[in-house]
């Protein structure tokens, strides 16, 4: 399907902008909401144009209140439409926990199937660079603990819009995680229409060693990493998960088989994350593949660090992760 | 701490064993792999080798004492050990510990200085006690890699996958396939992205990265399992005899002359397949079955023939039932030979084709095999190996004569047949073959 006639490479901020534009154009039922997203073209660009293209009743400009803009999400859905809310970071998306947790996520449940609710809640998730403790929040450990939604988390162009379309599409809510580090990264997109289903991870560097498992930005200190390793000889297999929930297990299991050994890299804190959910289901289905224990990298466990040096070394980075293969595979 | 030796199990019905010579003496060095002693048991004598390194504190049997499996026999000392602790001294030398089933031919790992394991004066090696991947405990498994020989290179003496790869030859490889989702084209995507190394081709890390390795199938699987078990479970000995073919292969070429107009075509085989089921009827205790506490003898004589099957069709082998062979003519069993077989290559046996069988009959002489020795196939009490009929010098009537012979090989079970037993079987079977004309009737 996506057997490229061109080259066209661009940014993952435009893969995002075309992923909307073009199911905007599609479905009628979808608009954007959100801080900045209409005449100031996106606090990020990610809307540019967009406002010219729609108009002010699709392409909205919302105060500063998450609360209110994703309740008012919730009802829109209820009622039929097909909201895309953009957090300027998810970070703020913490005042909004009562609509996007408590309503969108159960809607469909509580009203015994009446209402779903089918809204993308999108926007930087993790540290963009010198934010600070409050505004660098990684929440996909925090709220993929709730049943009720989906979570995306992709790493390059190609997959952001691949993946942004398909979640546009999906009935219910679904959390879409980008990354502001990643937003000027460029990638081949092609122009023909594609979407990429959720629950299909995507093995991005082969090995035979060490299986190590991220999603979104963290994948590009685990390739990093491996091309490291690869001078030590141990050979990395990297598993980007694309999507949280659904979680791809049997990918990543099937590669743990074949290595023997994982290092799983998630960049929220390591207590009830998504980290720890992978290597538990791992321990369990590749018990007996096992060469030693799951290990994981995280983000420290305290609140992130203003000052950059102490930043970079908060985050999970080539040089942890580098350490947490050479460990998980015995090479110290 | 002291290491004690201990007479070891040195062979499965040793019960006690007798030192004939020590090699060292008290206060002599010693490091692993020198030889202490020679002791007797039950069926050779043998050498006692030391597992550890030390220095000789005390022996504490002398040559020519007989003392049960298990005892201790003499005191090591560690280099590092100050002294020997008296309390250690006070065995009572007619009296082992505990002898049941105590197992010292195991090769013990040294101590480390992390020591992961009781010293070797543990009676019973436990597995437990051993600190083992679960990848390197179910490999150990599957290549019959005895855990408590090997010294882990792993944190704390962890016995990890490695460990175990370099002991089996490195042949096995990762076999689960990676179920890549690096979909078609999306892979191609992947490999045009520019945050994205490209794949590049792995440089060879380890040694057991270059050899190949392809998953086994489920029967070779099965083939494995079963022959291991019958290998290690059954005590095999095995008695050849040759037979003259000549009287066989001359009616044979009579028959299939006379039968060639209603399509029957005899192999040697068949014959075979005839003698031995009519052996058997004679012979009741080569259609029998070692059944623990009691021996099975079973009422049909159930013929197996091993059938090979092509390449194409994943090779190894089945075993085709020829039921109640002894009650069937040669025609009858060539025809249904010739239908197993068929039906082995081209689709595949069921189980009822399969089972039941009372005796094997492997047959190697079409490829100009000349002799070998066959492995049992459970529950069976034997199976024959039969080569080709070859042309050979033989004297008759006191005249060298050109005379095709046939050498057979039947592979038995001890426990239920002894070697006379078989001598009178191969007898019988000679007797019959070389007289082919009772075959008949």
């Amino acid at each position: 399907m996506t057997v490229a006639t061109n080259n066209r490479v661009i940014e993952y901020r435009e893969a995002l902008r075309e992923a909307m534009s073009e199911e905007m154009r599609q479905d009628e039922r979808v608009f954007l909401l959100g801080e900045e997203v209409a005449q100031y073209n996106g606090a990020y660009k990610v809307s540019k144009g967009m406002l010219d293209e729609f108009g002010s009743r699709r392409v909205i400009d919302t105060p500063i209140s998450e609360s209110g803009f994703s309740g008012m999400a919730v009802g829109a859905a209820m009622r039929g439409l097909r909201p895309i809310v953009e957090f300027m970071s998810w970070s703020f998306s913490l005042v909004a926990a009562d609509p996007i947790l408590n309503n969108a996520a159960k809607m469909l449940y509580m009203s015994g199937g009446q209402f779903g609710c089918p809204i993308v809640f999108r926007g930087n998730d993790g540290a963009g660079g010198q934010l600070a403790s409050t505004h660098s929040w990684c929440v996909e450990s925090m709220y993929a603990n709730v049943p009720g939604l989906k979570m995306v988390i992709p790493y390059d162009a190609y997959d952001a819009k691949g993946l942004l379309k398909e979640a546009i599409r999906d009935d219910n809510p679904v959390f879409f995680l980008e990354s502001e580090r990643l937003l000027s990264t460029t990638c081949h997109v092609p122009e023909e229409e594609y979407t990429i289903p959720f629950g299909q991870a995507l093995i991005r560097r082969q090995g035979t060693h060490c299986t190590i498992i991220s999603f979104g930005r963290p994948l590009h200190f685990c390739l990093e990493a491996a091309e490291e390793l690869a001078k030590e000889g141990i050979d990395c297999e990297v598993v980007d998960g694309r999507t949280i929930r659904p979680l791809d297990i049997d990918t990543m299991a099937a590669s743990v088989k074949k290595t023997s050994t994982c290092v799983v890299v998630d960049q929220s804190w390591s207590f009830a994350s998504v980290g720890s959910e992978i290597a538990s289901q791992l321990h369990a289905i590749c018990f007996e593949d096992l060469d030693n224990h799951v290990h994981r990298v995280h983000s420290d466990d305290v609140p992130p660090p203003y000052a950059y040096n102490l930043e970079q070394a908060y985050l999970p980075n080539t040089r942890k992760i580098c350490e947490a293969v050479r460990s998980a595979t015995y090479n110290t | 701490m002291p290491i004690e030796i201990t007479m070891p199990k040195l062979s499965d019905t040793m019960e006690a064993g007798t030192i004939l010579h020590w090699h060292v003496n008290v206060g002599d060095d010693v490091v692993a792999g020198d030889v202490l002693a020679d002791i007797e048991t039950d069926k050779a004598t043998m050498e006692l080798q030391s597992f550890d390194d030390g220095t000789v504190d005390q022996i504490i049997v002398g040559v020519g004492d007989q003392v049960r499996v298990g005892t201790t026999i003499a005191l090591l000392k560690e280099d590092d050990d100050s002294s020997v602790e008296n309390d250690v001294m006070v065995l009572d030398v007619n009296e082992p510990k505990d002898t049941q089933d105590t197992q010292i031919d195991l090769p013990v790992p040294e101590p480390t200085s992390t020591p992961i394991q009781s010293p070797t004066t543990q009676e019973e090696p436990s597995i437990g006690g051993l600190r083992v991947s679960p990848v390197a405990r179910r490999l150990a498994e599957e290549h019959g890699v005895d855990l408590q020989a090997i010294q882990g290179s792993g944190p704390a003496g962890r016995i990890i996958k490695r460990d175990i790869l370099q002991i089996v030859g490195a042949t096995i490889e990762t076999t689960a396939a990676a179920q890549t989702t690096v979909h078609g084209s999306e892979a191609n995507v992947i490999s045009r992205t520019s945050t994205v190394p490209p794949m590049q081709p792995l440089a060879p890390v380890s040694p057991w990265q270059e050899n190949r390795t392809e998953p086994i199938s489920n029967m070779r699987q099965i083939i494995a399992r079963r022959l291991v078990e019958s290998k290690q479970t059954i005590p095999h000995f095995q008695v050849t005899m040759s037979f003259d073919l000549d009287p066989l292969l001359e009616m044979r070429t009579t028959l299939n002359e006379q039968l060639e107009s209603s399509g029957v075509r005899l192999s040697v085989n068949d014959f075979l397949v005839r003698c031995c089921a009519l052996a058997m009827t004679k012979h009741p205790e080569f259609n029998a079955s070692f059944g623990g506490d009691c021996i099975l003898y079973h009422g049909p004589v159930n013929i197996g023939i091993a059938i090979a099957l092509p390449e194409e069709r994943g090779g190894g082998l089945v075993v085709g039932s020829i039921r109640n062979a002894d009650q069937k003519s040669l025609r009858t069993i060539s025809q249904e030979t010739a239908y197993l077989s068929n039906k082995a290559r081209e689709s595949g046996l069921s189980v009822e084709e399969m089972a039941d069988t009372t005796f094997t009959i492997s047959n190697l002489g079409m490829f100009g095999v000349e002799h070998f020795t066959a492995i049992i196939n459970p529950p069976n009490s034997a199976i024959l190996a039969v080569g080709a009929a070859m042309e050979k010098p033989v004297v008759r009537q006191g005249e060298l004569a050109v005379g095709r012979e046939m050498s057979v090989t039947l592979s038995l079970d001890h426990r239920v047949i002894d070697g006379a037993m078989a001598a009178l079987y191969l007898k019988t079977l000679k007797e019959l073959i070389e007289n082919p004309a009772a075959l008949l009737v």
